[in-house]
């Protein structure tokens, strides 16, 4: 398990520039936007490059050797999730410090203590991005996987769209706003997150069972 | 130390059907054309693809319950498959010392550096050669009982095909109990390291032989028509037709040498056994 940790580690930091980048706009948006939005912002394109090593493990029939070595495919998938969490962890940490920077520039250090500790409900909302990618890319491979990603991920906006459309029609919204508003936050930051582990499990269970059937 | 029997596994219209064993301390190199079925009981044996039947054992094990100790034992070079092309030698030492409890590295940066492998150069910018090389010695690294090579030495010129060689040798020289298979195209490959040949065509193995009885019995009769009419075919394991009459394979030299003394006769090589025993008649 460490060597894939390192590993994957490794292949992320093959890509410092594009990295540095990113932190570079993150800085800039940190700067000129209200909100924590940069948490999100750096932990969805560090979950992103987390999916994206499963390309490079790939690339050039890199699973043949790979999977010679001292590792199960259980354990493969397994630090797939598992770096994709610590991806996740860091970048939420690193947002949350250019955020704090950002709101200690601004002088408006006292919404710190409200925003930061609420943003963490990202980590598990976020956690979908990996929950339908890594089985995807595992069962379909680089190329057909990034397909399927953009119809489901365009399936569900239309999806939203269309509730959001078919809720503005009806009185839906101002009859359940009174009790949503009831319950309290940590309820709610609960039940993100218990959901958000819900889905990660599912998808956990299906990518073991991809890898399993999986031929090199 | 692995057993294969009554392996089968289909591929569309192609189907593999093989038994074989490579025991403790030998080097065993399997030999055929292009999609005879090589790379699949390289594949076979380390668990990349289920059997459809048959049995796969590595030390007693089923190869597809191996578990991260019993393929640590096990070094793997394979032809078309490594390290990600953008790691340099930096991250692939990084990754086998947290792979390999067994891991050697000095063995490894000592012998990367009398093979010229730069260690910061990125391996994409590898020649063909330079990554042959590491594949070998990745798989040399970590103390293993077992090698796995399949087409070690593929594409390579004549120096660096030798250093690869080489390497084997001195891995063999350091760890008598290894045991090694090798698949090769190349035939002075496979008779300078190993102890026996499997030879497979078409997904079944056609001859299984000790190289250095191949060497001494096997032999190529070349004779004019008149000559095969008379010749005694029991013997012949193959034969194909020539401008100038026919040229037989067979796995009883002496007996020609005897008995028909003015037939060109010469040594069997590997070479001669692939083309006679896959293609002739």
């Amino acid at each position: 398990m460490l060597g894939l940790l390192v590993k994957d580690l490794r292949i992320a930091l093959t890509r410092k520039f594009a990295l540095l980048i990113i932190l570079v706009i993150a800085l800039i948006m940190g700067t000129s936007m209200e909100g924590p939005f940069i948490i999100g912002y750096v932990t969805m394109i560090a979950l992103m490059l987390a999916v994206g090593t499963i390309i490079y493990d790939e690339m050039d029939n890199g699973y043949d050797f790979m999977m010679t070595m001292p590792l199960t495919r259980k354990t493969y998938v397994r630090e797939k999730y598992l770096f994709c969490l610590l991806s996740a962890l860091v970048a939420w940490l690193v947002g949350a410090i250019l955020t704090c920077a950002a709101y200690i520039i601004r002088q408006n250090a006292s919404a710190l203590l409200e925003d930061i500790p609420i943003s963490l409900v990202l980590i598990p909302v976020l956690f979908i991005l990996p929950a339908v990618m890594i089985p995807l890319q595992l069962k379909l491979g680089a190329e057909r996987s990034r397909i399927a990603t953009y119809i489901i991920f365009g399936f569900i906006a239309g999806l939203i769209f269309m509730g959001k459309k078919l809720l503005d029609e009806s009185d839906l919204p101002a009859k359940i706003e009174p009790a949503l508003n009831s319950f309290p936050p940590v309820a709610v930051v609960v039940a993100i997150t218990a959901f958000g582990l819900l889905v990660a499990f599912i998808s956990y269970l299906c990518s073991v069972r991809i890898m399993m059937k999986k031929e090199f | 130390m692995v057993i294969i029997d009554n392996l089968v596994k289909n591929y569309g219209g192609f189907r593999l059907n093989v038994s074989m064993e490579i025991p403790n301390g030998t080097v065993t190199g399997i030999i055929g054309k292009n999609g005879a079925g090589k790379t699949t009981i390289i594949k076979a044996i380390l668990g990349l693809i289920r059997p459809d039947e048959g049995h796969v054992t590595t030390n007693g094990k089923e190869t597809s319950g191996l578990s991260s100790a019993d393929k640590a034992g096990i070094g793997v070079a394979l032809s078309d498959s490594g390290f990600n092309r953008f790691f340099d030698l930096k991250d692939v030492i990084c990754i086998l010392r947290k792979m390999y409890p067994t891991f050697d590295e000095d063995f490894f940066r000592k012998n990367c550096a009398a093979q010229g492998l730069a260690i910061d150069k990125k391996l994409k910018d590898y020649s063909t050669g330079m990554h042959a090389k590491l594949r070998v010695l990745v798989a040399l690294s970590h103390k293993s009982k077992l090698l796995i090579m399949d087409e070690p030495t593929a594409g390579l010129d004549v120096e660096a095909r030798n250093e690869i060689l080489d390497m084997l040798r001195q891995y063999l020289s350091d760890n008598e109990d290894c045991s090694i298979l090798l698949t090769s195209h190349i035939s002075s490959d496979i008779e300078s390291l190993c102890d026996d040949i499997y030879l497979i065509h078409e997904g079944k193995i056609v001859l299984h032989e000790d190289t250095d009885t191949v060497l001494s019995d096997y032999a190529i009769l070349k004779v004019n028509e008149d000559d095969y009419e008379k010749l005694d075919k029991s013997y012949i394991l193959s034969t194909k037709k020539e401008n100038f009459g026919y040229v037989c394979f067979t796995n009883e030299k002496q007996f020609y040498v005897d008995n028909y003394p003015d037939i060109v006769i010469e040594n069997g090589k590997i070479d001669d056994l692939i083309l006679m025993m896959t293609g002739g008649k």
